[in-house]
């Protein structure tokens, strides 16, 4: 390992309270450095090297034990060992950056607008429209606050329950940072100066027909509403145009969901027609707007319990987000192209 | 503090023997009763009243004991953490027996009771949420006969403490014990080579170091709090980490064959759990121990990954030791 660099200080008539300044700046970016150091190496080698250790050693036949610790090896190679209250991995999250990069560089272009409307520090409730049938939308949604904001912050998505409890994605989705949504989670959360993403549609939202895209379901009963004004975060309107085209839902076959613990059932036009080729969405062309944020600590928390304010702000926030998308469906030339 | 004698019940369980062991270094052996079938170490000289709770009279006999003693609280630990092939004992000792330890220390008047519970009995359903809190409804059934016992046995400590103002009664939750010392059917499980899991589901499990969990119990009897506490450690750990911590190979099992398979297994006396606890590695339930934080000033000073090495450490005491050589 290289030794951190020390950088020495400059020795001007500078006042203590400067010098003070100065070391505590540069501590923290040695702590940082080492911190980053010590990440690094952890003593677990990568699958690659597991894998070279496993076949040199399988000159000596194979036991379980070897088994297990290639196993073992190759799972902390992209798990690390220690995941935070809600079960979020910050290695496994970083090993699917790169998918999900792709996706929103390429795959669907995302254009991120208004970013500069989220706060840079401090808590924040971003509520979004959700469509997709699968929850991409998320997941672009903290993509495009990581990095298009200047802060680089990370927003904890609140993810339906259907989705956090359905086999392999309800893993997929608590070791990559998102959070089931339920208002003592989202308090939680916003306390702890989090930026919280939101989709108050629920199952409405994401499981609508295709005929339907870009009409705002009910935005629940306004528990996003009470949670911020419990809290005092802004709220922060944002609309996503482009996902409703992913999984164009033209028909559901609930009778097949039902069984298998589903709300609903999709019937896009690649699946189940192809098969697992019905899980690759469509490159349609995406952009993510954050608008104003609307401001709640007037209210205090008692507004919490006043059901009329409540609704009034719920439909403030809805018909902002509405706004939003119709301006950019009007100036969409195309679905693809944008 | 108070001149009467602390009683402890299943005072030869794992819980109840360390607990004994602290508070007769802390408070000296006759400040203490052990209530177990099971005689305690002579060289603790506390007093010993071999009452078996599953007997008829038990609340009778009980009764006499704590006049007798002068017994002023009571701690009562006489819980099966593994499930048992015996279920009507299982329910006699836990169920029943809670009822007649209760209903003799009303009697008795004895000031106040801790009860050992679990976090288990919040039951691990997809609708938990993230964090139990102590006033979770808990659930009204179950096909478990372990969890219904244990449930019951809350049941009864409740209307007690309701229709007896003067007798305290201390709930402790403690989340799954791992940790040295540590023999339970999920340590069974988890020491084989090949441990099973559910495919797709990684639930987030609390382990509990034994330490943290005397710690605990011996704040809520130096404090004596009314009430329901959850005693977990602050950092979960995914079900998949802690098998791979432990270098074991994960089973991926379909949800739908495990409980057929662990039910049959079970049945036929191979199994180390009915298909009930299935369940428990299915979906999570993680407690939230920010009341004990807030009201016993106690926190845990393990977290669970923590707590799980120590565990390691105490079954392969060299440390690079595979499973292989530590169990042969």
């Amino acid at each position: 390992m290289s030794r951190p660099k020390v950088v020495p200080l400059r020795r001007p008539a500078a006042d203590d309270a400067d010098e003070a300044e100065a070391l505590r700046q540069q501590v923290c970016a040695l702590e940082d450095q080492l911190r980053r150091a010590r990440e690094s190496s952890e003593g677990r080698p990568g699958p690659l090297v597991a894998a070279a250790r496993l076949l040199q050693e399988l000159r000596g036949g194979l036991s379980w034990e070897k088994a297990a610790r290639f196993w073992s090896d190759v799972y902390f190679s992209y798990h690390s060992e220690d995941v935070d209250e809600f079960g979020h991995d910050a290695r496994f999250s970083e090993t699917l950056m790169p998918l999900f990069e792709f996706l929103y560089a390429i795959w669907w272009r995302v254009e991120a607008q208004g970013t500069t409307h989220l706060p840079g520090e401090g808590a924040g409730l971003i509520v979004a429209n959700h469509s997709g049938v699968l929850p991409y939308d998320g997941i672009m949604i903290n993509l495009a606050v990581r990095h298009e904001h200047p802060a680089r912050r990370t927003c904890r998505m609140l993810a339906l329950d259907m989705f956090a409890l359905l086999p392999f994605l309800a893993p997929l989705l608590s070791r990559s940072g998102a959070v089931r949504a339920n208002p003592d989670n989202a308090e939680r959360l916003l306390r702890k100066g989090e930026l919280v993403g939101v989709f108050p549609e629920g199952v409405k939202g994401v499981g609508k027909p295709f005929k339907d895209r870009y009409r705002l379901a009910r935005f629940g009963r306004g528990g996003f509403v009470r949670i911020a004004l419990r809290t005092g975060a802004p709220i922060i309107p944002c609309a996503v145009v482009g996902a409703e085209e992913i999984h164009p839902m033209v028909g559901q076959a609930n009778w097949m969901g039902k069984p298998l613990g589903l709300p609903y059932f999709p019937i896009t036009p690649t699946f189940p027609l192809l098969g697992p080729l019905g899980f690759v969405p469509l490159p349609s062309k995406w952009s993510i707007e954050f608008a104003d944020p609307v401001r709640l600590d007037a209210y205090g928390p008692e507004g919490a319990d006043d059901p009329i304010l409540v609704n009034r702000i719920s439909e403030e926030v809805r018909s902002t987000v509405q706004r939003m998308i119709d301006g950019r469906l009007a100036r969409r030339r195309s679905v693809w192209f944008g | 503090m108070s001149s009467g004698r602390l009683a402890v019940t299943g005072a030869a369980s794992f819980l109840g023997a360390r607990l004994l062991r602290r508070l007769a270094a802390e408070r000296g052996g006759d400040a203490l009763v052990a209530l177990d079938v099971a005689a305690p170490p002579p060289a603790l000289g506390v007093r010993h009243r071999a009452i078996d709770l599953t007997e008829p009279a038990s609340d009778q006999r009980l009764l006499e004991a704590f006049r007798e003693d002068e017994v002023e609280s009571v701690l009562h630990a006489a819980f099966f953490t593994s499930p048992r092939r015996d279920v009507t004992h299982a329910h006699e000792l836990e169920s029943i027996g809670t009822l007649s330890l209760l209903s003799a220390a009303a009697a008795a008047g004895v000031k106040h009771v801790f009860l050992r519970s679990f976090t288990a009995v919040y039951g691990a359903a997809g609708q938990n949420p993230s964090f139990l809190t102590e006033d979770r409804p808990l659930p009204s059934g179950t096909g478990l006969r372990w969890l219904r016992d244990k449930l019951e046995a809350e049941q009864h400590a409740a209307s007690f403490a309701r229709r007896y103002p003067g007798l305290g009664v201390t709930v402790l939750r403690f989340a799954p014990l791992f940790g040295p010392g540590v023999h339970t059917f999920y340590t069974r499980i988890f020491d084989h080579r090949v441990v099973p899991m559910l495919m797709g589901f990684d639930p987030l499990v609390q382990l509990l170091h034994p330490d943290d969990a005397t710690e605990a119990a011996l704040r809520a009897i130096e404090r004596r709090p009314r009430g329901v506490f959850n005693v977990a450690p602050s950092h979960p750990i995914p079900l998949a980490t802690m098998i791979h911590l432990g270098t074991k190979i994960p089973l991926a099992v379909p949800h739908p064959i495990a409980y057929v398979a662990a039910d049959a297994l079970w049945a036929t006396g191979i199994g180390d759990a009915p298909g009930g606890f299935v369940d428990f590695v299915r979906y999570p339930f993680v407690a939230d121990g920010a009341k004990a934080r807030r009201e016993l000033g106690w926190s845990a000073s393990y977290s669970s990954r923590e707590a799980l090495e120590a565990y390691l450490r105490y079954r392969h005491p060299r440390g690079e030791a595979g499973p292989m050589e530590a169990t042969a």
